[in-house]
């Protein structure tokens, strides 16, 4: 029971992360902007990241809450604020978390100047949360049921996954078109850690009754799944962390299969317009497996007399445990990773070359572009979405900047910011979200950032 | 990074999820009985004496255990028979020894329902007892008086909720 209390405060304590990339998304001077889609129009004739240093990314929102709302040092007690979180959310809200660090990333152009394409290769390592508020059971907690006489609590209401698990990917891009690029992503997961509970369903309800003073009913149909927990919470746990993580790691998880795809095509010189879908995919969970079952129905009447028969006497609270037990399986189970879809429309002006050049498709060559682009990600329950305006300027030769407005159920004021740089063959990028909850982060609903270091040999596609 | 060191950041105190005090108040139902008249009559022969006995196991849950810090006992006593009964609810522990009594008084009914409301409030030294109990055994005896017959009417009706008072910090 005191556990219960504990995931409880744990759900409502994280923050909320979404998958959005929406700055590094066609951010063309990047090596990362590959992994959102890896039909990018990215040409380079080999590139390798900085080891641990090439692509850091998180993410973090919550739709419900700040942090500043649970924490604020405002003399204001922390049981009134935990309350008054509860009231202002509903079971819509969620916190979600991603976080993802590459381990090693490079590419490399395959074939001659008049018929090659790009491959590009790496690892990162990636962590997920995603929660949606368990309102109705933070309100047992909470409050318990005495004022809440005929309310039907949703068991439903607890939903989340969290999953620590690395990628291994290997990617393919070509120009098929002189005006169409394509490319797909192959990828390998290996899962070092899920939790799983998201098709809870169930209610609990107190009416008064008609012959008991209430009419009590419980009926759950509650599951978590784990994968690769069960030896950490195994009594007389010794598991070296480290070593194991680092094993599962290195393909020694749970593994699973995905690819990526996606396309950037050229209108007209001036308009491209790129799509992807990203981690469609899915992780076989066989190894060091561990579910939880919570199922049955218990109406729950007292611990009554009988008078007429001499019966053995009736243990309720056994009674009540064996109706709905806690049971523990070991079946493997099956997980799909939460897929992506990205689009973008994009005008360039401003064309910084001599007007009669001929050159090649090249947004490189325009100064100024501005665009939109769609975001979707799946969810337990609803798709997550964002819209995104932005304006891409290329300020110096070797200095990108991108400016982002986002609209998403997280915020309807994030302005982002993203920068690549190259100086000689070394590419530094920043970029940061919610730029405006920077002046007080701990009131943000959210917020992200990626940054990484590369180094980049381009392209001159010149026979040599 | 260099964009985080130099964000503002308010106020803020984790250390508070120390101070988190859950307080949850639960509402259930503790026994129930509807007998009636003619079950006090066994082959023509009057039984005064109903008795019967039950497990009180909830306490066996280390969680109410722990974090119980006040339950009501709340009870509704209906009397529609002609004749007044005493009924003892009594709690003991596992030495089979009767830890909290509680005795209800119940008149003879002659036409309106007679109804006796109690409240029994455990706190402190008496909640430690109750947490001690065991067993359940119910008590029901018919006084003396008019004779009840396989079709009298009336019934005597227990109905009670417990609520419960949890302090979990």
């Amino acid at each position: 029971m005191r556990k219960v209390y504990l995931i409880l405060l744990l759900l409502l304590s994280i923050g909320c992360l979404s998958q959005n990339k929406q700055i590094l998304y066609n951010f063309r001077t990047v090596p990362q902007s590959l992994l959102t889609n890896p039909g990018a129009d990215f040409k380079y004739n080999y590139y390798f990241g900085v080891p641990l240093l090439s692509g850091i990314s998180l993410n973090v929102g919550s739709t419900g809450f700040s942090t500043y709302d649970l924490f604020a040092n405002n003399g204001v007690d922390f049981n009134t604020k935990l309350r008054d979180v509860l009231s202002s959310t509903s079971r819509k809200d969620k916190v979600i978390l991603n976080e993802q660090i590459e381990l090693f990333n490079g590419g490399f152009k395959v074939g001659d100047w008049q018929n090659h394409a790009y491959v590009s290769f790496g690892m990162y390592q990636e962590f997920d949360f995603l929660s949606y508020m368990p309102k109705d059971l933070a309100i047992l907690a909470l409050d318990g049921n005495r004022d809440y006489l005929g309310k039907v609590f949703n068991l439903g209401d607890l939903n989340g996954r969290t999953e620590m698990l690395s990628v291994l990917h290997f990617g393919y891009n070509k120009n098929i078109r002189e005006n169409l690029v394509v490319g797909m992503r192959a990828k390998i997961y290996s899962s070092i850690f899920n939790a799983t509970s998201t098709d809870n369903s169930g209610y609990i309800y107190t009416i008064p009754g008609t012959t008991t003073a209430y009419e009590q009913v419980i009926y759950s149909n509650s599951q978590l799944n784990t994968s690769g927990i069960s030896p950490y919470i195994e009594e007389d746990s010794d598991v070296d962390a480290a070593s194991d993580i680092q094993k599962k790691t290195f393909l020694g998880g749970n593994l699973g299969l995905g690819f990526d795809l996606g396309f950037t095509y050229y209108l007209q010189e001036n308009i491209q317009i790129t799509a992807s879908v990203l981690d469609i995919g899915f992780i076989k969970h066989s190894k060091e497996v561990e579910s939880f079952t919570y199922k049955g129905l218990y109406k729950y009447e007292g611990i009554n007399p009988n008078f007429n028969d001499s019966d053995a006497p009736r243990d309720v609270y056994q009674e009540f445990k064996n109706a709905i037990p806690l049971d523990t399986i070991y079946t493997k189970y099956t997980t799909w990773r939460p897929t992506k879809l990205n689009a973008s429309y994009q005008y360039s002006f401003d064309d910084s070359r001599g007007s009669d050049c001929s050159c090649s498709n090249d947004d490189a060559a325009y100064k100024n572009a501005v665009g939109a682009q769609l975001f979707l990600m799946t969810a337990p329950r609803a798709p997550i979405m964002a819209l995104t305006g932005y304006y891409k300027r290329n300020v110096l030769s070797n200095l990108q900047l991108k400016a982002t407005y986002t609209l998403d159920s997280f915020s309807y004021t994030n302005i982002g910011l993203g920068l690549s740089t190259t100086i000689g063959k070394f590419n530094m990028y920043a970029m940061a979200d919610n730029l405006l909850e920077y002046r007080d982060v701990s009131k943000a609903n959210s917020l992200s950032f990626q940054f990484g270091l590369n180094f980049i040999f381009k392209d001159n596609n010149e026979p040599f | 990074m260099t964009l985080f060191s130099f964000s503002c950041n308010s106020d803020l105190d984790f250390n508070q999820v120390n101070d988190l005090k859950l307080e949850p108040i639960f509402i259930a139902n503790l026994s129930y009985f509807d007998v009636p008249a003619k079950n006090f009559v066994d082959n023509g022969m009057e039984r005064t004496v109903s008795f019967d006995a039950e497990n009180f196991d909830v306490f066996r849950d280390a969680f109410l255990r722990n974090n119980l810090k006040r339950a009501d006992f709340f009870f509704e006593v209906t009397n529609t028979i002609n004749r007044a009964y005493s009924f003892d609810l009594i709690l003991l522990d596992q030495n089979g020894q009767a830890v909290i009594t509680i005795r209800f008084d119940v008149p003879a009914s002659t036409g309106a329902p007679i109804i006796i409301e109690k409240t029994e409030v455990f706190e402190n030294a008496r909640l430690d007892l109750l947490k001690t109990a065991k067993r359940m055994e119910f008590v029901l005896s018919m006084a003396p008086g008019p004779a009840l017959s396989e079709s009298s009417l009336g019934s005597i009706k227990l109905r009670s909720s417990a609520t419960a008072y949890l302090s979990v910090e």
